[in-house]
């Protein structure tokens, strides 16, 4: 068996507390919407009929849960056996990612005790249906891609092989379902090429959002292991995330080729010294959370630096979500009525609660679970 | 639906209309819905927008014209019951459908609340119950032509009580013909141009109104069907990228794995942390 | 209305004026739609805001309120000036050929007043205002009233005289050309505020409608009509109508568009207080014994009748009661001795000579001008009755804003009544057409209908009066109600319409109607030989309840038939419900054909002369005599009567006029360019400026109606009837309606959807007035008048703009007057504000113009 790193930390901490009062409060805020509909917790209404939880909770959860696929598929399929201490965290985080954006999504859906309905009932037409069976493909491949690290706690070994023995399979699926799914929100907006703002509207949205989230992928995983690192005060592989960060660049670049790209090839450049909301957000978005993230992670100073690792992913998360916003929220003018949405603070109080469920969660299976594996040799387990 | 005529249309002349919303009002009787709690806000309109309990409403706009007149132009906002829709394209579940006969319905019982017809429909149609709860149900909501009248044989609430003549149902190609006919007859108080007959693929509302349609405010909108690159995307791209993906990747796999393997006879550290995943 | 409603669609240019048809008369604007639609009408509004009425229209003209009279004075000088008019008709069917007093003289003379006016007493002698006439001797066959034999006797009457030409200088035409000279072009901009280029452009499409074969309809209401020159306002309306050769043919008209859905109807039954049924006018105390009041019937047009139809109404309200010996109880009938209309009501009612009040189906709270001392006056009450369908703000006056409910003595019933729709029974719309409609629906809880309310009144008021042995009660002892106890509607249907109480016979003794029976028209009481054998609630609804044909061969009362035959496809319907007169749904379509007969155009044809039909009278020799008048509507006219027929003065009624008569309820059977009697301030209309006005009549030194009652009660108290000035309140105000609501508002804004709509109330104003008063697009604003003040919803407009009026820019804003405390939407009293003030002869309250500042809340 691997070892376990042992984790000192007390169970209960004031951490703790303030995450678990964090959850019920959310808990209380959607309790109020189940029994009052949405219009009692949120400011959603006709005329914003997505709100923070779409943008946020998920569009941005599905992104940011994209360290999952991106570390699978490196250890998995291509040859990256270095990367594999990143894997369980990054795998524990896409697959808490998941279930935190279901768990949204129950909130946010009108019909939550209808969501088999996506299983019976099929229109291939609609881009929900595809992120709909991505959601529930994905979390299942997430599901089976974690179950080792319980089966190692309960010291079950034949689930364990079997799922030892899927584990190509589940990653060729996971990268498949992923890109899908990634794409697949962005393809959700094409359906909008009125409503949505031209510098922010293209046919190639999914190939946007695919890029943006290989991006932010290793990107989520630096944060990850650096937080926790320090949380749980455990060792950090610098030297791989600074190897991980080397791919970052090149997809940042490709991102501001297809959209600048883009803008040219539809004519639409002109817009981009509209100097309105839009065009404001395109630049902050290409300058200060693609352009430059880019530049940081070529250097090699700030690979090595674990607090300019941080700083530069986290410029990468939040070029991601200010995308994710605009797209689904800022940048989707309703014509006829300028809706001024700003949302509830019970809608707030829920994505905090889920985000907080979400650290709790990953905080526990940390305590309990077999998350943290050393690097190798390992020789000596069989 | 039975005994409906195929291709059923709707014609709205917003030269004729006087915005005496006879026909919001009876869109809400025939249908049974409550009224909205308003306040006058400087406008005649009310309430603001069509609502999950107002599926038609009438909108009031003071154009003014090029030679100095006013309009005082008076839009019917409420489903276009596209040939197209872009909410049915865009239903995860298939909820909402195309009748044959041609109004787009809803059904309730499928419906997950998604709400992404909202987003889809260019004409901001579809709306939500934002105020019920898990245990009434919220539903989605809209006009539904009012298919029960129809299929007894009876026109749509708001046409029949239309006092001034604006509204016409009937066929839709004859529709076409009567629309052609006012715009070549009076020149003078139409726009020569019929909002519906190709607008985002065609819709069965059919509008003819003196005054440019984006002040009238509908949406400027070509005549590709709204969802037509979403369609592509789910017809054409997404098929490819899944099998594209799952031979690609499994080729790479196998490649990477021989190179390894190679690699490892030549006294690499194998692959034994597999098993650790 | 002259026409009717579906007439509107053989118009060939429709214009209306102070009037609101799409949102007021929503059903109007199908026909309206059909005339643009079928033969390219076209559609003009003059209103001083721009209405829903003038989005839809081809051309809409801003007028200032209150100036109608120039605007319209402005197209009759036009039609006159350029020869527009149609002379034959003209001629043959006017007044105009009519020689006027010598001693006339107009505005055009007398700075603004005409010859006879009384500055004391604010009132005309209009002794100059009359026809010259000429004495004539006439031989006439009479009865002997001893022995009962024919004799002829010599007998002096006098006859209008009549110039031979247009261009004399004393006829009526002359005068009018005089008087209306001075309405320019230039002076229409002048006044009214409406650029010369705009008026000019109405004058052009609307007077060319003076071609035979054009027709024009003038849609009008409250617009016109609630000025203190509302009334000539409307015979502006009618002078131009005439002029133009536009009344009696279809599309044609002076069409009040009417009100309350049965006002029509109750006008009819005379529910106001200077009426009788019928139109017979209530005896005055000038009209002390039958003779005087029978006297004041014309004797030389069809108003012979008036006696005949006096008579049977008073067999239907007292029957066996009323003898030819006692005058038909003509002393039953209250005498007016002065003017009872809705302000001096009031006003009465504030001074505290008024005891109770009964109101039944009215909200004066809100509806009446200068509300707020109305609904003081309401305090002076011991009791008021109210019937309603809810707790209107009248009957809730007593917990009104300002008042306190602790100093309120008046006692307040409430009678929950039943809707239209919880009763059946007619109604009369504008077109004269009564419909029957069965009750749809079940009164609700305790409601009644009306006339199960009034059926107990009258059962209680007899009881109280049982033993009563003075001659002041025998009216309520003798009072006809047997309706059942249970009211059966069918049975007042059947005496509206008539019926005979014995057999009805003609002068040869031949039975026309036997007893029991209902009576085909009013054409048997005008034929029988004793008119008190019929009672006849109305004579003019004499055979709207007769078993008639609905063009299917089906008969029922003819008030039940829903026949969509269309004869001649002008929308007459003939077989739809019953039109008064006589089931004519063209007034005066004699008209409607040349003097000769023969129809102005074929696109006009109404009614014409048929020298070959058998007119189903025989000659001395039993030869069918031939020729009648023919067509798709009833014919207003006698049916034989020839084209050439001479006017014969030895005749009474009819036959005192000629076969080119066709308006046969007038004493010379002409339309009257020239008014030589039937309106307190002038034969021709002249324009006043409203009593309160931003402008210095700029027509004359005469500012305001010179005949108009002015009312000061309290003007010195905080509620009272101040009258404003322009320095104080700078801005004109006009009320109207909202297609969304009705009325006073409680049976609206009590509907969910319809307070939805228009859930609050508010005050319309052009943006340069909003910006210079610093007021917002749904802020609030106070509204003040010299009567008071109230807070409302700003509605910043670009459909409001000032006028220039005589060179000085004036800013005019508006409100609905539909709001009130009660019912969910809710708002302040627009007739708060408005003033105590009515037309120079009808009274109705000058609820369109006076004068407001207003001020950012
Ligand atoms: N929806 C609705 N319909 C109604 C009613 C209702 O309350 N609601 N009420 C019914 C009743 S009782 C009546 S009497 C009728 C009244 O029907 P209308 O007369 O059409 O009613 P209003 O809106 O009072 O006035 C008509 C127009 O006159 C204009 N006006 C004001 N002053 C002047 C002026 O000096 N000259 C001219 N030319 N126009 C002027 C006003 O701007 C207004 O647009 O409507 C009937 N129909
Ligand atoms: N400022 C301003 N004031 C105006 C006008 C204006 O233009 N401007 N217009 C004036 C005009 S034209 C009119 S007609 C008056 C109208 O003034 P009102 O007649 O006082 O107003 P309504 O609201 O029509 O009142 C009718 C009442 O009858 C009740 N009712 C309805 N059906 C029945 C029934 O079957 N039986 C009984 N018993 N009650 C019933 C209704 O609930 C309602 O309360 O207002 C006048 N006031
Ligand atoms: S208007 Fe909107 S809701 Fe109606 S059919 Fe078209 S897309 Fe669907
Ligand atoms: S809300 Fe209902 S109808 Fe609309 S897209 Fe979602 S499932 Fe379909
Ligand atoms: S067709 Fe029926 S449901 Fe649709 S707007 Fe008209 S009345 Fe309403
Ligand atoms: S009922 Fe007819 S005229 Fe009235 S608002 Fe509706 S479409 Fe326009
Ligand atoms: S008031 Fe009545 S009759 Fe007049 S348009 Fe409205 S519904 Fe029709
Ligand atoms: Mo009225």
């Amino acid at each position: 068996m691997t070892r376990e790193i042992a984790l000192r930390r007390p169970p209960i901490s004031p951490a703790v507390v303030v995450l678990g009062g964090l959850f019920v409060l959310g808990l209380v805020a959607a309790i109020i919407r189940y029994v009052n509909g949405l219009g009692a917790i949120t400011n959603l209404n006709d005329n914003t009929a997505w709100g923070l939880w779409i943008s946020f909770d998920l569009l941005c959860g599905v992104a940011l849960a994209s360290g999952a696929f991106i570390t699978a598929s490196m250890v998995h399929l291509f040859g990256g056996e270095r990367f594999r201490p990143l894997l369980r965290p990054a795998i524990l985080t896409g697959f808490l990612g998941y279930l935190l954006v279901i768990l949204a999504l129950m909130v946010d859906l009108g019909r939550p005790d209808r969501i088999w309905h996506l299983i019976i009932f099929w229109n291939t037409d609609s881009v929900m249906f595809e992120v709909g069976w991505c959601v529930m493909l994905y979390t299942l491949v997430l599901a089976l891609e974690f179950s080792p690290l319980v089966f190692e706690r309960l010291g079950l070994v034949a689930p364990r092989r079997l799922i030892h023995a899927l584990i190509i399979p589940l990653a060729i699926a996971g990268a498949t379902l992923s890109t899908l799914h990634q794409s697949s929100l962005g393809s959700l907006f094409v359906i909008l090429p009125e409503e949505l703002h031209k510098i922010w509207f293209t046919p190639l949205l999914p190939l946007m959002f695919w890029l943006t989230a290989v991006a932010v992928g290793p990107a989520m995983v630096i944060l990850e292991s650096t937080i926790s690192s320090r949380v749980f005060q455990r060792g950090l592989h610098l030297d791989l995330l600074g190897d991980l960060a080397k791919v970052i660049p090149f997809v940042l670049a490709a991102y501001i080729a297809v959209k600048f790209g883009d803008l040219a090839g539809s004519g639409e450049l002109d817009l981009l010294v509209d100097w309105d909301l839009e065009s404001g957000l395109f630049w902050l978005e290409i300058i200060g959370f693609v352009a430059l993230p880019m530049v940081l992670f070529s250097l090699r100073a700030v690979r090595e630096s674990s607090g300019w690792l941080l700083f530069s992913a986290l410029l990468v998360i939040g070029g991601v979500i200010l995308s994710r916003f605009a797209v689904s929220l800022i940048a989707l003018g309703r014509p006829e009525f300028a809706a001024s949405y700003v949302p509830h603070p019970l809608e707030l109080a829920v994505t905090i609660g889920v985000v907080a469920a979400g650290v709790a969660a990953f905080a526990l299976v940390a305590r309990y679970l077999p998350l943290f594996v050393e690097a190798a040799p390992s020789t000596a387990a069989e | 639906m039975v005994s409906v005529m195929a291709r059923v249309a709707m014609l709205f002349d917003a030269f004729r209309c006087t915005g005496c919303r006879g026909c919001q009002v009876a869109c809400k009787q025939w249908n049974d819905l409550p009224a909205e709690v308003t306040h006058n806000t400087g406008s005649y309109q009310n309430p603001p927008r069509v609502s999950s309990d107002t599926w038609l409403l009438m909108q009031f706009r003071e154009v003014e014209r090029e030679d100095g007149g006013l309009t005082w132009a008076f839009r019917r906002y409420a489903c276009m019951h596209c040939l197209e829709p872009a909410c049915v394209s865009a239903c995860p579940v298939g909820a909402l459908y195309k009748t044959e006969e041609g109004p787009v319905l809803h059904h309730n019982n499928r419906c997950i609340g998604c709400r992404y017809c909202m987003l889809a429909c260019p004409f901001e149609v579809p709306t939500f119950q934002w105020d019920k709860g898990l245990f009434e149900g919220p539903q989605i909501k809209k006009c539904d032509f009012c298919v029960d009248r129809l299929s007894a044989g009876m026109e749509p609430a708001c046409v029949q009580t239309c006092p001034a003549g604006a509204l016409m149902f009937g066929d839709r190609d004859e529709l076409i013909a009567v629309a052609e006919a006012r715009i070549q007859e009076h020149p003078e108080r139409y726009v020569n141009h019929i909002y519906g007959k190709d607008e985002a693929g065609g819709t069965s509302l059919l509008y003819i109104s003196p005054v440019p349609f984006q002040q009238l405010g509908m949406p400027k909108l070509g005549s590709a069907p709204i969802q037509k690159d979403a369609e592509d995307i789910m017809q054409k791209a997404t098929p490819a990228v899944l099998v594209g993906m799952l031979v690609g990747l499994s080729g790479l796999y196998w490649v990477v794995k021989r190179r390894q393997e190679m690699m490892g006879k030549n006294g690499g550290s194998g692959t034994q942390g597999d098993r650790e995943a | 209305m002259t026409n009717d409603w579906t007439d509107i669609k053989n118009s060939d240019c429709i214009l209306v004026q102070g009037a609101n048809p799409a949102e007021n008369h929503p059903a109007s604007m199908a026909w309206v739609n059909e005339a643009r639609d079928k033969h390219g009408a076209k559609l003009i509004v003059v209103d001083p805001r721009f209405t829903r009425t003038a989005a839809t229209a081809d051309l809409y003209v801003a007028l200032r309120p209150g100036t109608d009279i120039v605007f319209l004075g402005g197209l009759i000088n036009y039609t006159l000036q350029n020869r527009l008019y149609n002379e034959e008709y003209v001629k043959y069917y006017t007044n105009a050929l009519t020689l006027i007093h010598p001693d006339f003289k107009g505005p055009a003379d007398l700075d603004g007043l005409f010859s006879g006016y009384d500055a004391e007493a604010r009132s005309y002698d209009t002794a100059s205002w009359q026809y010259q006439k000429e004495q004539k001797t006439v031989t006439v066959t009479q009865k002997d009233p001893v022995t009962g034999e024919d004799v002829t006797v010599e007998k002096q009457v006098s006859v209008p005289k009549k110039a031979t030409s247009l261009d004399d200088p004393n006829c009526a035409f002359a005068h009018l050309k005089k008087h209306f000279a001075r309405f320019t072009p230039e002076l229409v901009e002048q006044v009214c505020g409406t650029p010369k280029e705009k008026f000019l452009q109405v004058a052009e499409l609307y007077c060319a409608t003076g071609a035979p074969d054009k027709s024009g309809t003038i849609m009008y209401a409250m617009g016109q009509t609630q000025h203190t020159v509302g009334t000539q306002n409307v015979r502006a309306t009618a002078i131009l109508q005439l002029l133009l050769g536009n009344i009696g043919i279809p599309g044609g008209g002076v069409n009040a568009l009417r009100g309350e859905s049965n006002v029509q109807g109750s006008t009819d039954m005379a529910l106001l207080f200077h009426d009788l049924p019928g139109y017979l006018g209530s005896p005055t105390d000038k009209h002390p014994d039958l003779a005087a009041y029978l006297a004041k019937f014309d004797t030389t047009s069809y108003w012979v009748n008036g006696p005949r139809f006096f008579t049977t109404l008073m067999k239907a309200w007292f029957s066996a009661a009323a003898t030819k010996e006692n005058d038909y109880a003509y002393h039953y009938i209250p005498k007016t001795s002065g003017n009872y209309s809705w302000i001096a009501l009031f006003e009465a009612m504030y001074a505290g000579q008024i005891k109770g009040l009964i109101c039944m189906g009215q909200n004066p709270a809100v509806a009446g001008p200068n509300a707020r001392l109305e609904r003081k006056a309401l305090q002076n009450l011991d009791w008021l009755v109210m019937m309603d369908l809810f707790e209107t703000e009248t009957a809730s006056f007593w917990k009104g804003p300002g008042v306190n409910p602790q100093e309120v003595k008046t006692e307040v019933f409430l009678l929950p009544a039943a809707d239209a729709m919880e009763k059946a029974g007619s109604i009369v719309s504008s077109g004269r057409r009564s419909q029957w409609r069965p009750a749809v629906a079940a009164a609700l809880g305790d409601d009644k209908e009306d006339i199960w309310i009034l059926t107990r009144l009258v059962r209680d008021l007899k009881e109280a009066y049982k033993d009563s042995t003075e001659a002041k009660d025998r009216p309520i002892l003798d009072l006809v109600w047997n309706y059942g106890d249970e009211p059966d509607v069918e049975l007042v249907a059947r005496e509206i319409n008539g019926y005979a109480l014995e057999d009805v016979k003609d002068a040869s003794g031949k039975v026309l109607v036997e007893k029991g029976k209902v009576i085909p028209g009013f054409a048997t009481i005008a034929s029988a030989a004793d008119p008190g054998t019929i009672a006849c609630g109305n004579w003019l609804f004499g055979g709207y309840f007769a078993e008639a044909d609905d063009g299917t061969g089906t008969m029922m009362p003819a008030v039940k038939r829903r026949g969509q035959n269309d004869p001649g496809g002008y929308g007459f319907y003939p077989n739809w419900g019953f039109t008064w007169p006589a089931n004519r749904r063209i007034l005066y379509n004699r008209a409607s054909a040349r003097p000769d007969g023969t129809p102005w155009a074929e696109n006009k044809k109404v009614i014409w002369w048929d020298p070959t039909a058998d007119s189903g009278q025989k000659d001395a020799q039993g030869n069918p005599i031939l020729g009648k008048w023919v067509g798709y509507d009833v014919p207003d006219f006698p049916p034989t009567k020839k084209p050439d027929a001479k006017a014969d003065p030895a005749k009474t009624g009819l036959g005192a006029q000629a076969g080119t008569d066709p308006f046969l309820m007038k004493s010379d059977g002409k339309g009257w360019l020239f008014a030589p009697a039937g309106l307190n301030e002038g034969p021709f209309p002249e324009h006043y400026e409203p009593l309160e006005s931003a402008v210095v009549n700029p027509l004359s030194g005469v500012q305001n109606n010179p005949v108009i009652k002015l009312w000061d009660t309290d003007a010195d108290k905080e509620i009272g009837d101040r009258v404003g000035t322009s320095d104080e309140f700078p801005i004109i105000c006009t009320t109207y309606r909202l297609c969304e609501h009705w009325q006073a508002g409680a049976m609206s804004r009590n509907l969910p959807w319809l307070a939805e709509c228009q859930p609050d109330m508010f005050i319309e104003m052009g943006e340069e007035l909003a910006q210079e008063k610093g007021i917002k697009n749904g802020g609030q604003v106070i509204v003040a008048s010299a009567r008071g003040q109230i807070k409302v919803v700003a509605l910043v407009t670009k459909r409001w703009r000032p006028y220039q009026v005589n060179g000085k820019k004036v800013h005019q804003v508006g409100m609905p007057w539909h709001y009130g405390w009660q019912g969910l939407a809710t708002g302040d009293i627009a007739n708060d504000l408005t003033p105590h003030i009515g037309d120079g002869n009808t009274m109705i309250p000058e609820y369109k113009a006076f004068l407001v500042d207003v001020r950012k809340a």
